[in-house]
């Protein structure tokens, strides 16, 4: 009977563990990040030429092409251009005026997309990687009507110039350039296309040389070179080659930034300008900012930017002698400057955002046309840090001679982008999440205090404890009028709502935690996983100058303290609620056997051989067999708590597990064979006690693998062969101390056991499913205690997707070809089935994508069926999970309002019927008697 | 004419030498009306031999392509956020004149070997059609408060029957004619549980003094009550 009963629970259980439609959108958040936008790929485009509504387009850092929606910010469509991460030096974003497809070109790959939607239009490989991309405004009658070409120039072996069909992506001419120059970029006239090589002479200089082309057919028509006169060593002081303006040119430095040389792209002259020193520092860098639109205009404006001010200089060109002046500067502020220029009709206007206005001239003339001032870009800094505008993009709207209305975007140094709408904040993308690279949890500073104070009475003498105590509810009573304030906020919410909701007020559930994300660029940002919309904190840790990186490792030993230290430096501790640097001192770390051993045991990768040292001493070395490499190492959690040393069986017998924190699963490759080998290692003794070969493996396709409690289990890709099919696999191993229930096997009574004297070797069941997908990382959920079931987290790459796997469904033990026995039934094992198909419902994230994502960290909340989880690589996502059901909260499922209407109408039903049986009773007394 | 000819010819071996898959996903109702409406980062992905692995963007008229495919045997799988796709099977075999590229449906966790029928085979370039086979359904509802199922359940049933026989039995009585009233007290009467000689005024009015006091065993009612 009881068995039947555990059957039908284990039947109804099954299909629930998946996401709720009422959880859905709250319990989980996400953030849809590009990365940081760069400055020449982002600008305001309108998708459908028809109409005036502009989207925001950016091509980022990290290669994600997308369309923002400038009213919230909201993502409209995104494309990851280099899925496999590899960071090009060059990437290019172009959108024709009046067209509606972007064109990006990344790595080899000349691509247009449909601004609207993010559908791919048509797509060309290029034989080297590209140097430009551009867009051929004025129309010459030889394109496909509505489409306008596209140029691209690329290096390699066989430095060529494109002429792409708009419509088709067709090629429609290309030429080859001679010589051993470096191609640079790309300029166009109505008539002729140039093509601008960088040429070192002996003396290590550098020099311009252009190669002019015909438009249509892509013949040379001349060449020169510009004298730069040794005055140009890199090309990082060539400050600019316009494009597609009206007047197209090149622009570049002396080393000292004390002249500005102009060319007009075809003149074979050039002018020079002195720069003008303002300030005592030194000038960092120039830049050019020119209109992108053939019809505008030619003016051009210079800006200047030292470690402390910035100013600028706006130019004309003469179109008709090709003659540069200098119209008028705009005066020198204070901290860093970010120029941008819009165009309406032919006019072109300058934008410029400091640190507390927003100022839009025109090219024409210094007069101011539009002031915005500033109080706050609305975002979170570290303490006494000024924000700075990095760059900035904007529409203007001008009305007579005022702009009536101005939209900004502006990368801020804080890694924000935000939108400004006539000065006010708008939207707040955290872009600077996207390149998180290590996270911690840490229990907010207020809970952790409370946390300490029960520990310093639970370890003290009864009287100091209750002294303690005392003093502690005293200093507690000065919350009071605040919580009476509260209080009836309180009550209607705690008839209204569910318990489940209520974290702003408390964290009981340990919800509310700290999630420290380490970022690229050498940031802190700390977000609250309860309330996870906003930023918490946001501080600048290490002080990288460009180019350089660092290693960030994140640790919260002490809670409410977050700790980081970098490979070389040594850690530094901030508060977890308002990261506040505390004291500088060293984390000493504990001596002895507090630590957990597997963090005693160190292990380096040398020559292809993992060493072990144990306290800093050789322990062993795991040297793989010949052509064979290591690939990944997962060593079981630290903190990996098991409830129960046995699973028990339908009968009541229990099957021993095999425990021992001391255990890691090995990976590595053998690329000649094309095999993968599975290893399981004592990381005591470095004994291996499992180990499995797989052959015909693509080991181009990552190979994820997690080890907890007493399984393993990892997945590949592998080709089609007599025993296998084509496609992908998820290996799932159990270790057992012996298969025979109620036996220990080798160990018996033992109660202690050395990894180094007993070579116990545990009983392995291991299963293989065909899962439909890659799976690019694996982690597991993890609770208080481990007595809630685990469930496998896989990140799904090619889905865009998190997939929670029940440990029920790919439990080694489902019987195989046959069905499952009473006792097996009762144990909630079903027949194996060797396809794994990811239900829908299983899908963490469910509609929503999530793209890039490189790790997943889960971190067990305060009561024992929920497990945090954080994804991060480029978007972030979280949620909560209970994978044996929410047993120890009331869930959204419990209805308050039901319950209190329950109790209300028995309330009334008593009252009623009281009076019945009140007379019922009296009546029958007199019956009897 | 002449002089197109050639052209024609050029464009057409150029094509045929290099393997083309194009993949169009039709208008298939009523799952799928209009495959405008799939997410712009639904694509497909061709799996061949280790090393090889095309991954292609959907298009504007809802196609992938993937052009110049190597001899080899491939996987082809179609992701979607909204819709699951069947797995395909893509042979590019060498022909005399080209490569010959065909596709089959296959069922996973099968021997490679097990095709199932054909989608489309061709040489040089191929076309083919995939309608995707069911929709995905994300959310797990949770069973709500349904009056009918809270009416079903057992308890309120048998709660329902006892408040029928409290509120009814008394208008039964009183309906029922003299006669079978009369015979209904005389069973009552008879009744092991009514009467003064009956179990229950036995249990009420147990001496339990006496009882304990060893009186009468015999012929009083105390032994009645010991038995049971």
């Amino acid at each position: 009977m009881l068995s039947t009963l555990l059957t039908a629970a284990s039947l109804l259980l099954v299909p629930t563990l998946a996401v709720f439609a009422d959880e859905a959108w709250n319990v989980d958040y996400h953030f849809a990040l590009l990365g940081a936008p760069k400055e020449e790929t982002s600008f305001f485009h309108q998708p459908n030429p028809s109409s005036r509504a502009s989207l925001i387009y950016t091509l980022s850092e990290q290669h994600a092409l997308g369309a923002v929606n400038p009213r919230d910010g909201s993502l409209v469509w995104r494309q990851l251009l280099s899925s496999d991460g590899i960071a090009y030096r060059n990437s290019f974003l172009r959108a024709g005026e009046g067209q509606d497809v972007v064109i990006s070109g990344v790595g080899h790959e000349v691509a247009a997309w449909s601004a609207a939607d993010g559908r791919l239009v048509w797509s060309l490989s290029t034989e080297g990687p590209l140097e430009d991309v551009e867009i051929l405004e004025l129309s010459d009658g030889k394109e496909t009507a509505g489409a306008k070409d596209a140029i691209a120039l690329s290096s390699g072996a066989n430095p060529t110039v494109q002429r792409i069909d708009g419509a088709s992506g067709a090629v429609k001419w290309q030429f080859i350039i001679d010589g051993s120059d470096a191609p640079y970029q790309l300029s166009a006239s109505s008539t002729q296309i140039f093509a601008i090589l960088i040429h070192k002479t002996i003396l290590g200089y550098v020099k311009l040389r252009v190669v002019v082309l015909d438009r249509v057919t892509g013949h040379k028509v001349d060449e020169y070179s510009l004298s730069s006169e040794n005055e140009l060593s890199t090309t990082e002081n060539i400050v600019s080659v316009g494009a597609n303006s009206a007047s197209p040119m090149i622009a570049w430095t002396d080393s000292l930034y004390t002249t500005l040389k102009v060319n007009v792209v075809g003149m074979k002259s050039m002018q020079s300008f002195d720069i003008a020193s303002h300030d005592d520092s030194p000038i960092e860098h120039v830049k050019v900012h020119a209109p992108y639109h053939v019809n505008s205009l030619s003016h051009f404006l210079v800006h200047y930017q030292t470690a402390t001010s910035h100013w600028a200089d706006v130019f004309h060109i003469n179109l008709k002698n090709g003659k540069v002046e200098k119209a008028y500067s705009l005066p020198k502020l204070a901290g860093r400057g970010a120029f941008s220029t819009s165009t309406s009709d032919a006019n072109v206007y300058f934008t410029r955002v400091t640190r507390d206005e927003i100022t839009t001239v025109s090219s024409a003339s210094h007069g101011v046309l539009g002031r915005w001032p500033l109080n706050t870009f609305g975002v979170v800094a570290g303490i006494g840090e000024q924000v700075e505008p990095i760059h900035a993009a904007s529409e203007v709207s001008v009305k007579g001679d005022t702009v009536s209305a101005i939209r900004t975007t502006i990368l801020l140094s804080t890694g924000d982008w935000v939108m400004l709408r006539d000065g006010k904040g708008i939207w707040n993308r955290p872009e600077m999440l996207a390149s998180t690279m290590v996270v911690t949890f840490a229990l907010p500073a207020d809970a952790a205090a409370l946390v300490q104070q029960l520990e310093v009475e639970a370890h003290s003498n009864p009287v100091a404890a209750y002294a303690h105590r005392v003093q502690r509810h005293l200093a507690d009573l000065q919350r009071l009028p605040s919580i009476i304030v509260s209080l009836p906020q309180q009550i209607v919410k705690g008839f209204l709502g569910t318990s489940a909701d209520d974290l702003t007020a408390s964290d009981t559930f340990g919800f509310r935690q700290v999630i420290v994300c380490a970022t690229r660029e050498g940031r802190l940002v700390a977000l609250d996983a309860g309330s996870p919309d906003k930023i918490v904190w946001n501080v600048n840790v290490a002080d990288l100058q460009p180019g350089q990186s660092w290693e960030p490792y994140l640790a919260s030993r002490i809670a409410g303290v977050v700790e980081v230290s970098s490979r070389a430096g040594a850690g530094i501790q901030y508060n977890a609620t308002n990261g506040q640097p505390l004291a500088e001192r060293l984390p000493v770390v504990p001596e002895g056997p507090q630590v957990p051993s597997s963090q005693v045991v160190l292990y380096t990768v040398h020559d292809g051989t993992l060493e072990a040292s144990y306290n800093r001493t050789p322990a062993w070395a795991f040297t793989p067999m010949h052509g064979e490499r290591l690939i990944d190492m997962v060593p079981r959690p630290v903190n990996d708590p098991v409830a129960s040393i046995g699973k028990v069986l339908g009968d009541r017998r229990v099957l021993y597990k095999y425990l021992d924190s001391n255990i890691a699963l090995l990976v590595t490759a053998q690329d000649s064979m094309g095999t993968a080998n599975i290893y399981v290692l004592s990381t005591v003794s470095g004994a291996i006690i499992y180990s499995n070969v797989h052959t015909g493996v693509d080991l181009t396709i990552p190979i994820a693998s997690i080890m907890s409690e007493n399984w393993f289990a990892y997945s590949f890709t592998n080709e089609a062969s007599d025993e296998a099919s084509k496609g992908h696999q998820l290996v799932v191993g159990e270790l057992f101390e012996s298969l025979v229930p109620d036996d220990r096997g080798m160990m018996g009574a033992t109660t202690n056991f050395s990894g180094m004297q007993t070579a116990t070797e545990p009983f392995v069941l291991t299963q293989t499913y065909q899962i439909p997908e890659v799976i690019s990382k694996l982690a597991v959920t993890r609770t208080r205690q481990g007595i809630t079931s685990r469930q496998l987290l896989a990140v799904l790459p090619d889905s865009n997707g998190i997939v929670g796997i029940p440990y029920g469904a790919v439990d080694p033990r489902r019987p195989v070809n046959r069905d499952p026995t009473k006792d097996e039934q009762a144990e909630g094992l079903v027949r194996y089935t060797a396809v794994l198909e990811f239900d829908p419902k299983w899908f963490l994230n469910h509609q929503r994508e999530i793209v890039g994502v490189k790790n997943v960290f889960t971190s067990p909340a305060l009561i024992e069926s929920t497990s945090l989880v954080f994804a991060y690589g480029l978007d972030i996502f979280g949620t909560r999970l209970s994978p044996s059901f929410s047993f120890d909260i009331l869930g959204k499922d419990f209805n308050k309002l039901q319950m209190l209407a329950t109790v209300a109408a028995l309330a009334v039903a008593t009252f009623i019927v009281a009076p019945l049986v009140m007379r019922k009773q009296v009546d029958q007394r007199w019956r009897f008697l | 004419m002449l002089l197109l000819t050639p052209l024609v010819f050029a464009t057409l071996t150029s094509i045929a030498s290099a393997a083309r898959l194009t993949v169009s996903i039709p208008s298939s109702p009523p799952l799928l009306p209009n495959p405008g409406s799939l997410a712009p980062s639904t694509h497909a992905i061709l799996l061949g031999p280790p090393g090889t692995r095309y991954s292609a963007p959907l298009r504007r008229d809802n196609t992938f392509a993937f052009p110049d495919l190597e001899e080899a045997s491939y996987l082809l799988t179609i992701q979607s956020r909204d819709y699951f796709f069947p797995p395909l099977r893509v042979d590019v075999t060498k022909a005399a004149d080209g490569q010959t590229i065909a596709a089959w449906q296959t069922f996973r966790g099968n021997e490679w070997s097990n095709k199932g029928p054909q989608y489309g085979s061709a040489k040089g370039t191929l076309n083919i059609q995939v309608s995707p086979s069911s929709q995905k359904d994300f959310y797990q509802h949770r069973g709500g408060f349904d009056i009918m199922s809270f009416v079903k359940s057992p308890m309120i049933l048998m709660g329902l029957v006892s408040v029928v026989f409290i509120f009814g039995m008394p208008y039964i009585m009183d309906n029922m004619d003299p006669e079978m009233k009369e015979e209904m007290a005389e069973m009552q009467k008879k009744g092991p549980l009514s009467g003064s000689n009956g179990a229950a005024s036995q249990i009420q009015n147990f001496d339990m003094a006496g009882w304990l006091a060893g009186k009468g065993s015999g012929a009083e009612s105390g032994g009645t009550v010991k038995k049971r």
